[in-house]
């Protein structure tokens, strides 16, 4: 709160003139749909969850106000509470396959993304529609004429509903099931109805700032909702809201929500470069972050901790462990037992498989015969997926998350067309360059990760706009680096009758598969993301193996940024965006579990070729892109029920 | 906490100290309000705008400043109400929604801002729009390719970005025309999002079910570059490659270059092949243009419409042209596409020349810096 009076403070003393009445409108109603999303979105988290939905919901809401809004009172008040209203109904929908099935909340709410985009799309494919003065006037004008904004009464308002809602038996449950689902099971708490009832609010809340976006832009825009995303988690966080559930509040991510806003305008003033502007915006949250971490004691001697973490833990290195758990259970192997021991892996991961055969099926049935050079495209497009999709799967398996993937691969991109520019004398140097890039990326966000305690959402958050910030930097705006010959070969040639890239693939995804299942390090990852204190116990050195493991996913990003150098030509700039929510769909509907510990290399595979194929039989239609989105969302939502139909039994 | 507090006013004393001392010349503000940066359309528009402030003409006149607001329209309200305050006279907007934006745009003509777009709109009346008409170049690149195929043929059509009125609207003239050529027939229809990357992607995809042999030619906004890369890369000699018809980046146009014309640092599929094609763009000297308008408005009181519709660039075989050096005379004189020696990027696009702006040349969209 502090940190937001100082930074209206700060507004107001680098401005020109002084702030006036309407700055002080634009000003409150600026970050009005921001903090009502983010009061939603951490509804969802306190629960544990995560809900990718937001912005799809509040840009179909905006979209309906837009079209039916007409000049009476009456159809205004009806629309406004029809907007709550699906955005709740959406809710439900998402806590349904939550709650009910037991699904995991991000790629349950990744599905309704799609499906609520593409309905936007049908409802209205080009921006505009019709909003009455009045109805803009209610929500982001002036509630008393030049001396009070209708925007900090919403707020008021929905701060109140907050603090109501908190304080209740549902407000506790949503606490209570975040911090710890068995214990509130246990208590008495019946988890699944509390569940539905949060996602309800949750999308009554995205319904609400649907609403506010329609008042304050006065108009009906598909496209809405898509940037909100990102900043609602950055404002969570920003308010002090954990991930994983169980700490935190509304009133913090409103406050967050707002600052972030107020920094914008701020970097305005001070006329920051737009190139840092994203390097400024991921500092602020590490600072956040940081300062959130330190109020609490055992974080705040961090460089005590720090130091002991860096001493050699006992039972690692040449010490004998004190527990040694793993190496028993290999002693248990028998090879008629394979199928018992594996039944498991195997479920987990048929459903993506299984799903890849359908549309397989589907496009020899409608489209085309199967043909060598059509698993030759499947494989091509696939690659750069699964090889990112180790990376992402390692990290997530030993229970963390990297969203730095979309600028590691932009940076390590352009840095390689950039310093190739066209010469295949150069590759002998700039791939190892690189991957080094790459690799330090991965080793920064390891060491934000352990050595300052900081959820990996947040580090890896913050890396990505720092890394955004010097890939323009770098580039001046415009990359004019290009690959080289040897290197476009590689993706766009022949050798021995199909593309180079896919022996290549081939290649890695065995060597993926053999380190996961096969390698020290990959039983230390599954350890790690089963229970990490356990894992320490037994002798692993947790901080190590996870350091190794973003720095995987940094390698891994940065080999995918060279390959679409070459795939394309040249690298251009935010060419890595596309690439993150798949990466973490492939890997979930691949049968990993999203917090980490169970999962298997073979599945994530299965998950690429089901996305890929399943995308390339929709690219050779004339499908209008609203279908397809609404068809790509409910082919993941079916791959994960089924994958849950199989686990359950 | 309470050193927090300290600290914090310390540093607003110090920064605000700063501000205090640049005080305020008689120089007019000029801004510039970008969405996205990051690609090569908007990277050329910034720098020939800024080059427009740059020229003889006015560079004692006015103080120029650049903003980016990625593609968040609330952002950009943000930002521009930021540069009223800030005391802006001129703001030139690439507004990322036609609509969002009427509210902050009407304020701040109510202030005496002059608001011009380029290439896309703002709907509210007191804005002014610089752009092509966006129906009729759907329609004329659709037209074309179907003359091409003499009204009979298989298709594929890469779109733009799905919800824009930029797409919606080139779409709908392109399908408009096909209807007048029931031969025509569209297999497969993508969206390629105005970037070669994701054409090159969507092509590979429609490729896995469809062959070469089976399409008779291409429609893209965007990425005609990379369908003829494509083809040579599939070994499909020059005279046979099928027709794209759209965009305007330089390796589209050097592409549509007759095969045997000799090109210096032309190489890989950067090259001269005969490629047949016809090549639009919305011109990215819009931007210049637009400032250019919002400067003689603003300083020598000429009045401009709402709309001002930049005419609709119409390169073909017949008319594609080689500069030498880029100068505004050449362009003037008829040439088209860079030498790939001065643009080594093929995504560079080759619109550059507005008869409105002998201000602006190839260095003007380069470097920034005005021809005169």
């Amino acid at each position: 709160m502090a940190f937001l009076a100082v930074l209206v403070l700060l507004v107001n003393g680098l401005s020109t003139a002084p702030l006036g009445y309407f700055d002080f409108v634009y000003l409150s109603s600026g970050g009005l749909t921001l903090a009502i999303a983010a009061v939603g979105a951490t509804i969802v988290i306190l629960t544990g969850g995560f809900d990718l939905s937001a912005g799809a919901v509040i840009a179909l809401v905006n979209v309906v106000l837009a079209t039916h809004l007409g000049d009476d009172l009456a159809s205004q008040v009806f629309w406004a509470v029809a907007g709550v209203l699906l955005g709740a109904a959406i809710g439900l929908f998402n806590g349904f396959f939550v709650a009910v099935l037991r699904l995991q909340s991000i790629v349950v709410t990744l599905s309704t993304m799609f499906i609520i985009g593409g309905l936007t799309l049908l409802l209205l494919d080009i921006p505009g529609g019709h909003v009455p003065e009045s109805f803009s006037n209610f929500f982001v004008g002036s509630a008393i004429d030049d001396l009070f904004p209708s925007a900090i009464v919403v707020v008021a308002a929905v701060v109140a509903v907050w603090l109501l809602v908190k304080n209740t038996r549902f407000g506790m449950a949503i606490y209570a099931i975040g911090s710890d689902q068995d214990a509130a099971k246990a208590a008495g708490l019946n988890v699944v109805l509390n569940k539905l009832g949060a996602y309800a609010l949750a999308g009554a809340f995205y319904g609400i700032a649907g609403v506010v976006v329609t008042a304050q832009t006065a108009t009906g825009d598909a496209l809405v909702g898509e940037p909100l995303l990102l900043q609602i988690f950055t404002a969570v966080v920003l308010g002090g809201t954990l991930f994983g559930g169980g700490r935190g509040g509304a009133v913090g991510s409103i406050v967050g929500a707002y600052s972030l806003m107020l920094i914008v305008n701020i970097l305005l003033v001070l006329n920051v470069s737009a190139y840092y502007s994203t390097v400024v915006e991921g500092c602020v949250l590490v600072a956040a972050a940081l300062l959130g971490a330190w109020s609490t004691p055992g974080v705040r001697n961090w460089w005590t901790l720090f130091r002991q973490r860096l001493a050699p833990m006992p039972g690692t290195g040449q010490g004998r462990p004190l527990v040694s758990l793993i190496s028993q259970r290999s002693d248990r192997r028998s090879r008629s037992a394979w199928l018992a021991r594996n039944g498991e892996t195997i479920r987990y991961i048929s459903p993506a498989f299984a799903c890849f055969a359908i549309v397989l099926a589907i496009t020899a049935l409608f489209m085309a015969p199967l043909s060598f050079s059509y698993f030759n495209s499947i494989l091509l497009l696939s690659s750069f997926l699964i090889i990112l999709a180790l990376g992402q799967g390692t990290v997530i398996l030993a229970g963390g998350l990297d969203l730095s993937i979309p600028w590691t691969i932009g940076l390590c991109g352009i840095l390689a067309g950039g310093w190739l520019h066209g010469s295949d004398a150069a590759l002998w140097w700039t791939i190892p360059l690189v991957l080094a890039v790459g690799g330090t990326i991965g080793l920064v966000n390891g060491i934000g990760v352990v050595a300052f305690r900081l959820p990996a959402i947040v580090v890896t958050l913050a890396m990505n706009g720092i890394l955004q910030g010097l890939a323009l930097l770098y580039s001046n705006g415009t990359p004019d680096g290009f690959a080289s010959p040897a290197l476009r070969w590689f993706m766009t040639g022949r050798f021995a009758g199909i593309t180079p890239v896919v022996w290549f693939v081939i290649a890695f995804a065995i060597f993926g598969l053999v380190l996961l299942s096969r390698t020290p390090f990959g039983r230390r990852v599954y350890a790690i993301g089963n229970n990490p204190r356990a894992a320490r116990l037994s002798g692993v050195n947790v901080d190590r193996t996870t350091v190794a493991v973003y720095v995987l996913s940094g390698l891994c990003s940065a080999v995918v940024g060279i390959l679409l150098t070459g795939f394309g030509g040249q690298a251009s700039l935010g060419m890595g965006d596309i690439y993150l929510l798949p990466s973490i769909a492939v890997v979930v509907i691949g049968g990993t579990l999203i917090t980490g510990g169970r999962g298997n290399y073979i599945g994530m595979i299965g998950g690429v070729l089901l996305l890929t194929s399943l995308q390339t039989l929709l690219a050779g239609t004339t499908v209008p892109p609203s279908m397809r989105e609404i068809i790509y969302g409910i082919v993941v939502l079916f791959a994960v029920v089924a994958l849950r139909e199989r686990t359950s039994h | 906490m309470r050193n927090f507090w300290k600290a914090s006013v310390l540093a607003l004393a110090a920064t605000t100290s700063l501000v205090g001392s640049s005080h305020a010349q008689d120089k007019i503000k000029a801004f510039l309000s970008m969405s996205y940066i990051g690609n090569d359309w908007q990277g050329e528009a910034a720098m020939m705008v800024r080059a427009m402030t740059l020229s003889a003409a006015y560079k004692d006149k006015v103080e120029f400043e650049t903003q980016v607001a990625g593609p968040n329209a609330q952002k950009q309200i943000q930002q521009i109400n930021a540069m009223v305050q800030a005391g802006a006279k001129i703001i030139v907007v690439y507004p990322i929604s036609p609509t969002a934006l009427n509210q902050v745009v009407k304020n701040a003509c109510s202030k005496g801002v002059a608001i011009f777009t380029y290439d896309a709109e703002i709907t509210e009346p007191c804005a002014h729009n610089v752009h092509i008409d966006q129906v009729a170049a759907g329609k004329r690149a659709a037209e074309w390719l179907a003359e091409e195929l003499h009204g009979k043929g298989n298709i594929v059509y890469f779109s733009g970005v799905p919800g824009t009125s930029t797409d919606t609207q080139r779409t709908e003239g392109s399908l408009k025309a096909f209807e007048k050529y029931p031969g025509i027939k569209i297999i497969a229809q993508t969206p390629g999002m105005w970037s070669q990357a994701v054409t090159r992607t969507e092509m590979s995809k429609i490729l896995a079910t469809h062959d070469w042999k089976d399409i008779d030619g291409v429609l893209g906004q965007a990425g005609c570059y990379t369908i003829f890369s494509m083809q040579d890369e599939a070994g499909i000699a020059d005279k046979d490659k099928k027709p794209c018809s759209g965009e305007g980046t330089n390796g589209h146009r050097l592409q549509m270059l007759p095969a045997d014309a000799k090109v210096e640092g032309a190489s890989g599929t950067y090259r001269p092949m005969g490629a047949r094609s016809f090549s639009y763009a919305s011109p990215p000297v819009s931007g210049a243009y637009a400032m250019k308008l919002a400067l003689e408005l603003t300083l020598n009181g000429k009045k401009v419409g709402h709309d001002v519709i930049v005419p609709l660039p119409d390169i073909t075989n017949a008319n594609v042209k080689l500069c030498k050096e880029g100068s505004f005379a050449e362009m003037a004189a008829g040439c088209n596409v860079q030498s790939p020696v001065l643009v080594a990027n093929p995504g560079w696009f080759a619109e550059i020349y507005n008869s409105e702006t002998p201000e602006i040349g190839l260095n003007a969209a380069l470097t920034g810096q005005p021809e005169m």
